[in-house]
This record gives structure tokens, sequence and C-alpha cells, in this order.
């Protein structure tokens, strides 16, 4: 019968031997396990006297727990290595590309689009469309252009018919929504814009094109102010450019304003430190406003518009017009969202 | 309006170089448009309002110089006031209301030759081409003061006698362009005593055209109304230096001043003689109220009484009372200042805009955003990018398309006749196709979301249309790839249904009622919603696809987007989720190819009644083994029940009540 420190000194060896987790494993259940070898040097208790009982259990006990820790260190150590093993097996090239994920994504003008409903959205504008065939009346009577003006020049119109043109300009909502207003549909103050597809009858080239995007917005309230327009304007104007733009008006003639200006944007690190024209604006002639039954001694109001290509071709350095349009996916996915 | 510099400073004093009054001139609303050195000189192009004819000369541009710059002083040319005494012995006669005013003096001892240099460089600076002395004087006159004006060879003027009056029918006048015109009674005429000598406003006749034998002239200086102008202008299609100013407005109270400039001009070149002026009705001045607070509070700034005053007058506006509320009387040359808020134009424009601060509205706040049909657009078009397609945005104005939507009448602008955007398009299949054609037509996911137009029951339309265009791998290539799904006719189809999940509309595919000869005959599904045909969805046809340029296996979809709108559920009402486990039963069966899978699954699903949770399509199997005419079907269901386990017995009653009910079909279990 062998002894406790013959044993452990097996023990001792078979783990100092051990080369893997599933020899590890073995010895343990060799020595250590229910019917172990240490384990069962406790079955020979009762063949000694019981004056030497307690103290020879106490030395197997005491093995036991040496082998345990023994064992358990070693285990760390050979389970770290097989990790390393593993990981070593397992290395990948992490150089390699991923997946190719197809993902939606959206026009560059929508983009555009997008970002111009947030910040009216956020300016409690309310959002609203009209048909891009529009009927003569809207697009010109109803703003205030006297019959057969030069202003029409300005614009060469698509024609349809003699009352249905394709719609010069966005300002073509604004006849719409005061029709609303008279009927009782909506009541003031108003806060509404627009983001749509405008035609003229241009010669096409990088500058110019016959089909084009705008915004309109336009609000009426008590005491509206050329100020108030300049704020809103520069509020937009920040949003789309920066904290740091500034806005300047310039008086400009449109038939549905009074006054009316153009307005510029510049800051310091934007555009060569110039003022970039940005679009039309002023305060809705009351002419209009009166053709409503709108009161203008109570009320007043402001009506800005914007070219929806201008941002993309301010902000990204777009220099050619006809892209927008073209769709070629090597223009587009330069505009990931 | 083009001009040197030093004409403006013939009107004007001031302190400011060509460049800072083009500025200047700019911030008035007056845009600088370019400036150029021409031997030595300054030229500077400014672009004028269509609304401000006034500006359309030095005299009117200096006012604003004036009114900007309150160092500029005028100068003795701009306050002459001189005009030519008037004895009315040219018998001219006014017949129509279209004329305003109507001048003339008769010069005699003409002697008609080159003009003085320094008029002809100064003309040429501006644009004009020098002709000869009386031609060049009456440019250059219209050019320092706005006001056109012709000179007539009166020896050739017959009956010695003016008639202003309509064209009548069958009149022809050969202008001095050499061009013979047909002249309709809308046309005003200058004529004499037997026909007309030339088109009011716009050019003169041939016939009565001054040269270097002319010895005897009448200058006309004249007033006509713009519309009349601008309408004969557009038929004759005949724009000049003159009809451009009368459309816009020339001053009618300048044209007396205008001859006295002339006659100061042509020197001794010419003896000036009577001067006839019939002015039938001068158009009343009106005062107009200007309340000072008023002007302030629409400008947003402060403007005091005293600013207001001298802005206004400054710019020749007639200034009275005192206090809050002024009465301010327009010039003859302002006819686009008719109510108050034109004169807070004015004020501010003076005053300068960039005085005006920042505020933000007060008031109450409104809901922003979109709502309804625009909120629910958005909807389908976030999806769409969310199912993995690529947006397009292409030209409505359009050729012609193999694509082209047969069926709704094609409508485009009038008068087109570029074949590339002669007609608006009926359908986005036809963008669609362009786009993919451009970048090179495989492997492409894309969509549009846009108006489409045309007539239909004689009635002009326009709808919000989505089309999408799928061709190729769906998943790109890469080096791990195993196989590579490809777009078909159900791959699209599958996108649809999700589409139509998100944006909460039903859509059913069925065989359609009429086929769309763009697409494959025997692979094309209508789209509905509700029980209304809202689109259609197919592989296009391979003739289309040839015509097109595009691969046969191109698959297309197209939603009437506004019609769908109307299908659209609001709201959704929660479903109670079981927590008791599902059964999966599977059945197999044979069954005719004839047989529309949709009829299977709908006895599926009625036979199976409330315990099935759902069921799915998992092998479509035809070939060895399978009778010709049939193929076997391999279908899942997913059966649980709310509130208590199912047993085996329960879930297979279902199936067997299920393969009872396939039975009626024809179906035999494998």
């Amino acid at each position: 019968m062998a002894s406790v420190e013959e044993v452990e000194k097996e023990a001792i060896g078979a783990i100092a031997q051990a080369a893997s987790t599933a020899d590890l494993r073995d010895a343990e259940i060799r020595y250590l396990g229910k019917s172990g070898l240490l384990t069962g040097l406790l079955k020979q208790i009762g063949t000694l006297p019981p004056e030497e009982r307690k103290g020879f259990g106490q030395r197997v006990n005491e093995s036991k727990d040496r082998v345990q820790s023994l064992l358990e260190a070693r285990l760390d150590a050979v389970k770290c290595g097989e990790r390393e093993e593993q990981y070593e097996r397992e290395r990948i090239d992490v150089t390699l590309p991923g997946m190719p994920v197809r993902v939606g994504r959206e026009h560059v003008l929508q983009q555009a689009t997008n970002k111009i409903k947030r910040v009216f959205t956020g300016l409690g504008f309310q959002y609203m469309e009209a048909p891009e065939m529009e009927q003569f009346k809207y697009n010109f009577e109803a703003l205030n252009y006297p019959p057969d003006h030069p202003a029409m020049d300005d614009q060469d119109t698509f024609y349809i018919t003699d009352d249905l043109v394709l719609r010069t300009q966005m300002t073509a909502l604004q006849g719409r929504v005061y029709e609303m207003v008279e009927r009782g549909e909506m009541t003031l103050p108003i806060r509404v814009f627009t983001v749509g597809r405008t035609y003229r009858n241009e010669a096409v080239d990088r500058t110019h094109g016959h089909t084009f995007h705008q915004v309109d917005a336009f609000m009426i309230d008590e005491g509206i102010s050329m100020a108030d327009l300049k704020g809103t304007l520069g509020l937009f104007a920040r949003a789309m450019f920066g904290d740091e733009v500034k806005v300047r008006f310039r008086p400009d003639f449109f038939p549905f304003v009074e006054p009316g200006v153009d307005y510029a944007i510049s800051s310091p690190k934007l555009f060569g430190g110039k003022w970039v024209e940005l679009g039309g604006a002023g305060l809705i002639h009351p002419n209009i406003l009166e053709r409503y039954g709108i009161d203008t001694e109570r009320w007043s109001g402001f009506a800005f518009g914007l070219g929806v290509e201008r941002i993309p071709m301010l902000a990204y350095g777009v220099d050619d017009l006809r892209n927008f349009l073209e769709n070629d996916l090597r223009f587009l996915e330069q505009f990931p969202g | 309006m083009k001009f040197p510099y030093s004409m403006l400073l013939d009107y004007v004093r001031t302190g400011l170089n060509a460049e800072q009054a083009g500025d200047l001139l700019t911030m008035a609303g007056f845009e600088l448009e370019g400036i150029e050195e021409v031997d030595g000189e300054a030229v500077l192009d400014i672009k004028v309002m269509s609304n401000r004819g006034d500006g359309l000369s030095v005299l009117g541009l200096a006012r604003e110089v004036l009114a900007k710059d309150p160092s500029a002083e005028p100068t003795g040319l701009y306050l002459s006031s001189g005009v030519p005494p008037v004895q009315n012995e040219v018998p001219v006669s006014i017949e129509t209301e279209a004329c305003t005013r109507y001048a003339g003096r008769l010069f005699t001892q003409v002697r008609n030759g080159p003009s003085p240099k320094w008029i002809q460089d100064r003309l040429v600076k501006a644009g004009m081409r020098p002709i000869s002395l009386l031609v060049d004087v009456t440019n250059y006159v219209m050019l320092e003061r706005g006001q056109p004006m012709h000179a007539f060879d009166f020896d050739k003027v017959r009956g010695s006698r003016i008639v202003v009056r309509s064209a009548k029918p069958g009149e022809k006048i050969t202008t001095l362009d050499g061009q013979e015109r047909e002249l309709s009674p809308f046309m005003m005429m200058i004529c004499d005593a037997e026909r007309p000598i030339g088109i009011a406003g716009v050019m003169g006749g041939q016939e009565t055209e001054v040269s270097d034998r002319t010895t005897t002239v009448l200058l006309e200086s004249a007033h006509f109304q713009n519309t009349s102008v601008r309408k004969t202008r557009r038929a004759l299609g005949l724009s000049t230096e003159a009809s451009y100013r009368y459309e816009r407005s020339v001053d009618p109270n300048g044209v007396l001043a205008a001859i006295q400039r002339f006659t100061e001009l042509i020197g001794d070149a010419a003896q000036p003689g009577a001067t006839t002026d019939l002015y039938p009705a001068p158009p009343a001045r009106t005062a107009i109220r200007l309340r000072v607070s008023r002007a302030a509070r629409l400008l947003g700034m402060p403007i005091a009484e005293t600013d207001a005053r001298q802005h206004l007058s400054r710019l020749g506006f007639e200034v009275q009372g005192e206090g809050e509320e002024l009465s301010v009387t327009p010039p003859s040359w302002r006819p686009d200042i008719s109510r108050e808020e034109d004169l807070v134009e004015e004020i501010g424009r003076v005053h300068g805009y960039d005085r005006i601060p920042e505020a933000l509205p007060h008031g109450s706040t409104t809901l922003g955003g979109p709502k309804s049909f625009e909120a629910w657009k958005d909807v389908v078009r976030e999806a769409t990018v969310r199912l993995g397609f690529q947006q397009t945005i292409s030209h409505s104005l359009r050729d012609e398309s193999p694509l082209d939507d047969g069926r709704f009448q094609r409508i485009g602008p009038r008068g087109i006749s570029d074949p590339d955007m002669k007609w608006l398009r009926n359908s986005t299949l036809p963008s669609l196709a362009d786009a993919a054609r451009r970048n090179g037509g495989r492997d492409l996911q894309l969509f549009e979301i846009g108006q489409v137009f045309g007539k239909k029951d004689g009635q002009y339309v326009e709808y919000s249309s989505l089309g999408l265009l799928s061709q190729g791998a769906i998943q790109p290539e890469w080096w791990s790839g195993k196989a590579v799904a490809l777009a078909s006719f159900f791959t699209l189809k599958g996108a649809l249904e999700e589409l139509g999940r998100t944006a909460s509309v039903d859509f059913v595919f069925r065989p359609p009622a009429s086929l769309d000869p763009r697409l494959h005959p025997t692979r094309q599904a209508e789209i509905l919603a509700g029980d209304q045909a809202v689109g259609l969805l197919g592989q296009i046809d391979p003739d289309t696809a040839e015509a097109a340029g595009l691969p046969a296996e191109t698959v297309l979809a197209e939603v009437n987007v506004t019609a769908a709108y109307g299908f659209s559920k609001t709201g959704i009402q929660v479903r109670e989720i079981s927590r008791n486990p599902a059964i999966r039963r599977d059945l197999a069966f044979l069954i005719d190819k004839s047989i529309p899978f949709q009829n299977v699954s709908d006895r599926i699903s009625s036979a199976a009644g409330d315990l099935m949770e759902r069921q799915w399509l998992f092998d479509v199997y035809e070939g060895k083994g399978v009778p010709e005419g049939k193929h076997s079907l391999a279908v899942a269901l997913q059966l649980r029940k709310v509130g208590g386990n199912l047993t085996d017995e329960e879930a297979n009653q279902v199936r067997e009540r299920v393969v009872a009910a396939l039975a009626e079909l024809g179906a035999t279990p494998r």
C-alpha cells in the first residue's frame, strides 16, 4: 500500500507532465476523483488504530488540497497556452474587405430637401404641396402679376394650355393657401412652406436648366416685419451652412412682395468670403393679402424662395447643374447621406 | 443698361469712383453686373428691374446716387428745366388711347453727317453703333434721359401731317431694318396723311428714314402705353431699345425736356422750328398717405420722420404734411408707386437694408411639418430606401421612350420642337430606364418617386408615381460570397410586399385584367389596393428591353402613389402574442401547375382556422418523379394557441383538415 507521500509525489509528477487540459482532467480524476488514488487512501482509515485516524485523515486532506491547487495553477497555464494556439489558428486578415451591404440611399437633392424640411418643421412651418402642372392664375395672377407684364418675360413659361403652365416658381402655392384661409379651412396666423420642382424654358448649360427645384416659405401674423424675415432667413442659413453665416438684403423686384429683396449670405470660412445670392424675399404684397380678404392693417407676412440645387452647389462644390438630374451613380454615390 | 461713367458724372457730382458708384447702385436695387475699362474709362453695366423703367437712363440712375449718397449733388444738367416753346403748328392727331402724349419739333436746314467724336465714343461704350448725327443724337438723348425719339425725314411725310392710329387691315410697313411687316389692327402706328411711317414705340419706317440728303426733320418724342407696345413687339418679334423702355415705363412728362436736350446737342447742324405737343389726358397724380410709424413697423427698424422725408425728396417725391402722417406724391417717372407699402420700400431701400436687425417672429407657433399625403409619401420613399434601392431624380420633360405608358395619353408643352423635351413623362419607368442605361444597365436597384402627367377622359391630370427597377445581383459580389441573389419578379415582389407593410397598404398581386405591352406577357402582375388597380409589376418584355437598350432580365414596377394613399390604413391595433409554444406541421403535395398558389394558400388559411399563426411555402419542385403538368409544393404551417398549449392531436387535426381541403383542389399528398 502506497503512502500519502508516495501518491502525492506521483500526482505532482503527473500534473507536471500534463500537456493539455485533457491530461489534467485525467490526472484530476486519477488522484482527486471520488475513486481517485489520493481519495482512495481514506478507505484505509478503518484499518488504522483509532488514535492515528484523525492525523491520517488530516494528512490526506492536506495532500489533496496541495495537489488541487497545483492542478489548478497548472490548468491555468495550460489553458492559456491552448487559447494562444486557438487564437493563432483563428487569425484573420482584418484588412480583407467587409461584406458589401446593398444600402438604399437618397438622391442628393432629396437629402438637401430633407434638411430644409427639418429646419422649417422646427420653426413651426407646415409643409404643403401643389401640382407641378399649375393653373395660370396661381402661377401669376394670384401673385399680383399685372396682365401682360414684362416680369413674366423673366420666366419663360412652358404652357400646356392657355390656362395651364408648368409652374415657374414654388410661390404658386400661395394663392391656393390664401384661398383656404378665405374659405376658413385654415386660420391666421399661418406658417407654410413647400419644396418642389419648377420649370422655365431656358437653354441648358452648366448653370442653367429648364427644370430645377425651389423652396418657398411664407408666414402671416400680426406685426411681421422685414426684421422677422431677416432673422428667420439668418436662422435658416445658419442651420444649412454653419453658425457664422450672415444675411444681407438688397432691393429687388418680385410682383408678389413689397418691399422686395434678394438675399445673400456670407461666412468668413465659406464661399471665398464673398456674398452669395440665395434667393428672393420680401413682405407679402398687400394687394395679394387684400385680394383674399386679409386686413393689411392687422396682418402682414413675409415670403422667401430659394433654389434647392444651390445648397449642394455651395456646400459640396457641385459646379454643373446637369449632374443633378442625370442620375450617374458615380455622382450620386458621393453623397452617402 | 450700359454707359460710360462720365455720363453719370454729367448729372451728379459725387466723390465716388465708378466701382463705388456701382456698389451703391447695387445696394439701391440696380445691380452692377459688370464694370470694364474702355479707352481709359470705366463702363458700367447695370441690371435694371422690370418695374423700374426710369432706371434705364443716366438721369434715373443719377437720382438713385443722389438719394443714396448724402454728399452727392446735382449738376446744372440735372437741374436744367428748359423746354421748347410750343406752337402746335405741325398738324398731329391722336386717334388711339394707347398714345398718351405726342410731341414733335421741326428742324430745317439740316446738315446730317457723322456725329461729333465724343458722342460716337460714348455711344460705342454704351454698346450702340454710331450711324449719323440725327440718329446718334436721338440715341444719346435716350441713353441720357430714357426718352426714345425718332427723326422722320419730313419731306417724305406725305401731307405734312402725323396721325397716331391703329393699323388698318392689310396695311404693311417696311421697317428700318429692311423687313416688310404685315400689320394687325391692334398695332399702334405713326402715320402720315396716307400710310404708316413707323410702328409706335418700336421702330420707324424705311421710307421716311433720314439720310445725308435730309434737310427737314420732324423729331418725335412721345409717350405710348406699355401694354400696347409690348403686344406689338411680341407679335412682330421685334425688340428694340425703344420698345424695351416703353414696355417698362417712360416718363410722360419728360418728352419736352428730351426735345430740348436734342436741340442743344444738335447745335447749329439744324435750325429748330415749331414744336407741337399733344397731351390729351395727363395722368392724375394722387397723393399717398404715409404713416412713418407704419414704415418703421414693416421695415423692423426705427425710421425718423426727417429721414423718411429726406429719402423720398431726394428721389423726387413731393412730401407734404408734418409729423407722423405725411402726404406723398410720386413723381411722373415712378408709375410703380401706388400705395403706402411702395413708399415704405423706397424709404427702406434708401435708408439701407443693412440697418435692419435680425429678429424672430413673435406670436403663436403652428404645428410644423408634413401631414396626410405628404407625410405618407415620405414613408413610402424612406421604406423604399430601406429596401436597398438608390433614389434617382429625373427630368419630367423628355423624349419618347419605349417605356411610355400606352394607356395614359401623353401631353407636352406647346410649341416645343426640341425632341428631348417635347413630352412630359406619363410614367416613371422611362426615367428609370434612362438612369439604368446611364449606369451600364446591370446590377442595379433604382427607384424614383415623382410626378407623371397625361390626359385621361379629356382631363389634364398629374399624380405621384413610384417606379422601381431591379436588375442583376442584389447582393454585390465579394470574396466570401456564396450564391449571389439575382433580381427577379419575385425579389421585386417581395420588396413591394415589404413596402406595402411599412406604408400600411395591403398590396394584392394578380394576373392583369389586360396586358401591359411593356412587360413580359406571362410574367406580369397587376397590383391592387382595396379592389383598385394601383400599379403593375413584371419582367420587361424582351422587345421593349431591346428597344430600351436594357438587359432582358430587368424587372420593373410602378405604383400610383396618389391612388394607393386612399387605401392606406391608419393606426395599428396590437394583437395579443401567445406565450405558449408553437407546433410546426409540414405538408408536401402534388398539384396542377395551372392552379395559382394564391388559391392554395387561401384554402389552407380557411381550412386551418384560428390555430394557424402563419403559413409559408418552402419548396416548389417539378421534374423527375413529378407528373407532367403538376408540381410539388411544400408548405409549413405554424400552429399555436393563445392561452394554452396546443396538443399534438389538435395539430394533427388541423393538418388533416388542410389536406382534405387541398384534395378538393386535386392535390395529392406526397
